[in-house]
């Protein structure tokens, strides 16, 4: 029979059920993820022929098995460089990257950083579960401070990486933090990202139950979600100090950065056609 | 070209309203649905699907709102509901 999800036109449905734990987030942002293409698509923004998703290691950058687009599954942390090259080579493409915190933030964190100050024309995503979940849930560099994890039996005694003012300070043309436990919202900021120029940033906070909840006693799919969702607050127009990134006090959600200043693209065509007439490129 | 679709089982439940559809394959009986239905229309089944997960069941249809609250919180694509 038949299966008629509204998204199932979007997924590789031979695929599904997923690799995912029962509960994980990870599902809920795609679901969002998908619907935000869906309108773009309808309004004649984007074409599914020009979609491409790129994702490094871990359980989110598994995420680009899922849908139904080209799809690069590639080196840990090395998603953006691959996406940067195919943008670089087909303009025309919509790259969106898709990786976990440690995928963007940790071991890739130094792309991150070049992709930022070049603005390069990429949608990044990253899916903030605060902990390294494929391998077993070692601290992260968003990792809360004082949480135990795998590697922090004590607790975690190191400051975290707020992945939101490091995009903004460095220049980002969008910079937005959500939560997959505000699912609609979710949607409505990957909407608005996919139509930027330059680089679009969004930190989507997650849950990982399995490995991140089971440290904390929250190993319950709902508790998880439920602790997470009493800690957002949704804001609008957020100043960045409000990005403060801290388990006790929670999270603000809501565009921190959103303005429209060249992408990599636009630059580099202006200095090809400043040194040769306008030709190439 | 697209795959096959695998084989999957859907549950359709009418209220006066609203269709709540359950691809009970897909549930992984995780939960989130239950929890954030705001009128409490589902519940935790007792049957279980091939992979041994016992999926969620729209035990009062007719207090659906068709907010689709489930349809965005299920991490597996397992529910949605429709109008009529
Ligand atoms: C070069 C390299 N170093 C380390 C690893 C091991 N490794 C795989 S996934 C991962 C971390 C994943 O964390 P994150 O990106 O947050 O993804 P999550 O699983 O939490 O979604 C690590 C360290 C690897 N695959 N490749
Ligand atoms: S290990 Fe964590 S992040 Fe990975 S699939 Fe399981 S719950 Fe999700
Ligand atoms: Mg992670």
């Amino acid at each position: 029979m038949a299966v008629t999800h509204p998204l199932d036109p979007y997924l590789r449905v031979d695929r599904i059920p997923t690799m995912w734990c029962p509960g994980c987030g990870l599902g809920i942002a795609l679901g969002a993820i998908l619907r935000a293409i869906d309108r773009r698509i309808e309004e004649g923004l984007l074409k599914k022929e020009n979609i491409a998703f790129v994702g490094g290691i871990g359980c989110t950058a598994r995420m680009t098995l899922y849908p139904y687009f080209d799809s690069a599954h590639v080196i840990h942390g090395r998603a953006i460089p691959f996406a940067i090259a195919v943008k670089v080579v087909k303009p025309e493409m919509k790259m969106v990257i898709v990786g976990g915190d440690g995928d963007i933030a940790a071991i890739g964190g130094n792309h991150l950083l070049h992709a930022l100050k070049r603005n390069a024309d990429l949608l990044v995503i990253m899916v903030n579960n605060m902990t390294y979940g494929m391998t077993g849930g070692q601290l992260a560099p968003t990792t809360p401070r004082g949480l135990y994890t795998t590697t922090t039996p004590y607790g975690n005694p190191e400051r975290e990486l707020n992945v939101i003012k490091l995009a903004a300070a460095l220049g980002a043309n969008y910079v937005a933090r959500s939560s997959i436990t505000h699912p609609q919202l979710l949607e409505r900021t990957i909407y608005k990202a996919l139509a930027k120029r330059g680089l679009a940033f969004v930190e989507v906070l997650s849950t990982c139950p399995e490995i991140f909840g089971r440290h904390i006693g929250l190993r319950n799919p709902v508790d998880l979600y439920m602790e997470l969702k009493k800690k957002v607050t949704v804001k609008t127009n957020p100043s960045i100090e409000e990005s403060d990134y801290d388990w006790g006090r929670g999270f603000v959600i809501g565009e921190f950065v959103d303005r429209d200043e060249p992408g990599f693209l636009d630059t580099y065509r202006e200095y090809i056609s400043k040194s040769f007439g306008g030709g190439a490129v | 070209m697209k795959l096959s679709t695998p084989a999957a089982t859907l549950i359709k439940t009418k209220s006066s309203k609203y269709a709540i559809n359950v691809i009970t394959e897909r549930c992984k009986e995780c939960g989130i649905c239950v929890a954030v239905c705001p009128t409490k229309v589902l519940a935790r089944g007792d049957s279980r699907n091939r992979r041994g997960y016992r999926y969620v069941v729209p035990a009062y249809p007719d207090k659906c709102i068709g907010c689709k609250m489930c349809e965005y919180s299920c991490p597996d694509f397992a529910i949605f509901v429709e109008a009529g």
